[in-house]
């Protein structure tokens, strides 16, 4: 049936594309990543090029469409246990172990596509398409579809399947419902409810999400599922002078014993002269406060994005300046209070030309091993260009 | 210069070369609100006080609504141009105000709402789909790199509220007959700059030069702002073209507008986060 649904879809979109102007417009992305560990240096590049197809056919309706073309190059293949403690990997038996290997294969896919009705006052939108929830920078409790990736926290994300309207019903005073389906299994799929208004210089919001949770137990590799009931709030504004945000959520289990809440509050200011600081504080219930708990499902789950993170508290601080009207440096840093352990994340931005950038980015892991950020996981870099067209 | 639509008064342009407009340009850029100004001649007012001045100005350089098409230009030290293209909307005199980038494919879609003067900014990516509210000390980031900043593109009220003013004598500029002010930050306010020093056309009360000084510095120069190649477009005298020269950085970036028009009907709902993302 999702098959069915989608194929019918693109055939849609593609047609229309094909009687209607259509906006052809994307990116081609070089990156170079280079890991140093202990024993090894790694290598890993990448070449990828986006494709968006826009195309407004009817006033008020819209289709819209990006292909990926991904190919790699260098180290395609990795296993993880290869970056975690001794006491973890050890028991793992011989023959299991290439369960843990992650190939890159190159790829080609639509990774959104969708079509959308829209006037100023709603928009139903159906199709793969770009979710963003919370109001976090570095993390978002409140977002279920995504996990960022805490050295890049900016880099776009995937896009998911969902039926979605946004109703704009007063002023500063929204709803959103948006429904994505698995298997066109109404209990199964998940369903949200989310109201954002504004008060004064604030903008609020609250939000209701129920779906199916998976987790994986990587010792047996045995799915479990059962149903997660998350109630969300965030908000963003100003208190003196500063940026405060901030966005939560209790998530009820099926099994009371499961459940778990995450928060995180977030603040920021630009000095004169455009010195940007930032600072964030998010804590996870279900991570672990202390290393010597880490094991392999922790990581695991981490690493597949079943879980936030792995620690149960961390902060994260960002710091940026505009050295001249086209390059932009700055640091991050990823504390973990748990484990004390900290990664450093230099950062240059160089709009080169018009439709040209170019981003380093290197990341510093200082921790030992076991902890979050171990200089066992790899210390190294990026250099990615991004040329729009 | 560009050509411009609408135009409903065959009178003679109005050139204006030399320094003006300073701290109204802030709000010229980003609603183009600033850009207007009512042609409502001023003749026998030279006695106006400063503060008559700066009312008077602000009245008429914010049109009830407003939308058009610029093109921005940042030249750096070292002589390197980069172009944007940009749609505008604005309404309630320059209190609300949207701005969507048309050019290059790098911005293209990037959305910037501003309102109750820019006090509330809200900024749309395309790509991620993510809408984001700004704090409002965020209004001293430049805007993709130029020379403006959310605040000198924004707030056009924030002559009166945020400033106390002094009449200076008057001088000419460019051959035009302009009222001289000082505009000195209030104690409570935290506008992005301590002074400024706006030279006002006599007769049609349009900013022609203004000079910004430093944050933390009234005597350090930091910006000059200047106005020229006014047109009347809809009744309204318009600068065609702002230049908004860096003295600190020895940079500049000047705004063109090549498309305006204030005889449309923008519905409310347009400034909205759903409004952004249409």
């Amino acid at each position: 049936m999702k098959r069915i649904y989608f194929t019918a879809l693109i055939s849609l979109v593609l047609c229309i594309c094909l009687y209607a102007e259509v906006d052809i417009y994307g990116y081609f992305e070089p990156q170079y990543t280079g890991i140093y560990t202990d024993e090894n240096y790694y290598q890993f590049q990448s070449n990828k090029l986006r494709v968006d197809l826009k195309s407004t056919i009817v006033n008020n309706v819209e289709f819209g469409a990006d292909v990926i073309y991904l190919l790699y190059f260098g180290a395609t293949n990795w296993n993880i246990l290869d970056f975690l403690p001794d006491q973890i990997t050890s028991p793992i038996p011989l023959d299991q172990r290439a369960l843990f290997q992650i190939t890159y294969g190159d790829s080609f896919y639509l990774d959104n596509v969708y079509a959308r009705l829209a006037n100023y006052r709603f928009a139903l939108t159906v199709g793969k398409q770009q979710i963003s929830l919370g109001t976090g920078y570095f993390s978002n409790p409140t977002d279920v579809f995504n996990t960022k990736d805490a050295l890049d926290p900016t880099y776009e994300q995937p896009g998911h399947n969902a039926i979605r309207l946004d109703a704009y019903l007063a002023d500063r005073f929204g709803i959103m419902l948006m429904y994505t389906p698995v298997e066109w299994d109404w209990q199964n799929s998940g369903k949200l409810v989310r109201l954002k208004t504004g008060l004064g210089h604030f903008d609020i919001s609250v939000l209701g999400y129920e779906f199916q949770h998976t987790t994986t137990d990587f010792y047996t590799f045995i799915q479990t599922q059962q149903r997660r009931r998350l109630l969300g709030a965030d908000f963003v504004g100003e208190i003196l002078g500063f940026g405060v945000w901030g966005e939560g959520c209790y998530n009820f289990m099926d099994d009371d014993d499961d459940n778990f809440f995450e928060f995180l509050i977030g603040t920021d200011y630009t000095f004169e002269g455009g010195l940007y600081t930032m600072f964030e504080y998010h804590h996870n219930s279900s991570g672990e406060s202390d290393y010597p708990e880490y094991d392999l499902n922790d990581w695991m789950q981490f690493f597949t994005g079943e879980t936030k993170t792995i620690s149960q508290d961390q902060v994260y601080g960002l710091i940026q300046y505009p050295l001249t009207d086209f390059i932009m440096v700055g640091t991050s840093a990823i504390f973990s209070i748990s484990d004390q352990s900290i990664a450093l994340v230099p950062m240059v931005y160089y709009s080169i030309f018009e439709n040209v950038e170019l981003t380093l980015m290197f990341n510093l892991y200082i921790g030992e091993e076991g902890k979050v950020f171990s200089s066992s996981l790899g210390n190294g870099g990026l250099m990615r260009a991004q040329i729009y067209f | 210069m560009k050509i411009i639509k609408h135009k409903q008064v065959n009178q003679k342009p109005l050139v204006i070369w030399g320094n003006c407009c300073g701290g109204i340009v802030s709000k010229i850029i980003s609603c183009s609100a600033l850009f207007f100004v009512i042609a409502i001649p001023m003749c026998g007012q030279t006695e106006m006080t400063a503060e008559e001045i700066i009312q008077t100005m602000t009245e008429t350089m914010n049109p009830k609504q407003s939308q058009g098409t610029m093109k921005m230009t940042i030249v750096t030290t070292s002589g390197e141009e980069r172009t944007f293209e940009y749609e505008t909307f604005s309404k309630d005199k320059g209190d609300k105000s949207l701005m969507k980038y048309l050019y290059p494919s790098r911005v293209k879609g990037q959305t910037i709402l501003m309102l109750n003067d820019a006090n509330d900014i809200w900024t749309f990516f395309p790509k991620t789909k993510r809408v984001r509210k700004l704090a409002t000390h965020a209004k001293k980031q430049k805007l993709e790199g130029s020379d403006f900043s959310y605040e000198d593109m924004g707030a056009s009220n924030e002559f009166i509220e945020e400033y106390n003013s002094v009449r200076l004598n008057d001088e000419k500029k460019e051959g035009r007959a302009c009222y001289k002010l000082e505009l000195t930050r209030k104690p409570e306010s935290s506008a992005g700059y301590s002074r400024l020093v706006v030279w006002v056309d006599k007769e049609y009360l349009v900013p022609l030069m203004i000079d910004y000084y430093h944050d933390d510095d009234p005597e350090l120069w930091e910006k000059q702002l200047i106005l020229s190649e006014i047109q009347l477009i809809d009744g309204i005298y318009t600068p065609m073209k702002v230049v908004m020269y860096n003295k600190l950085d020895a940079t500049h970036t000047s705004m063109e507008i090549t498309d305006i028009t204030y005889e449309v009907d923008l519905p409310d709902d347009l400034f909205t986060e759903m409004g952004m993302q249409k």
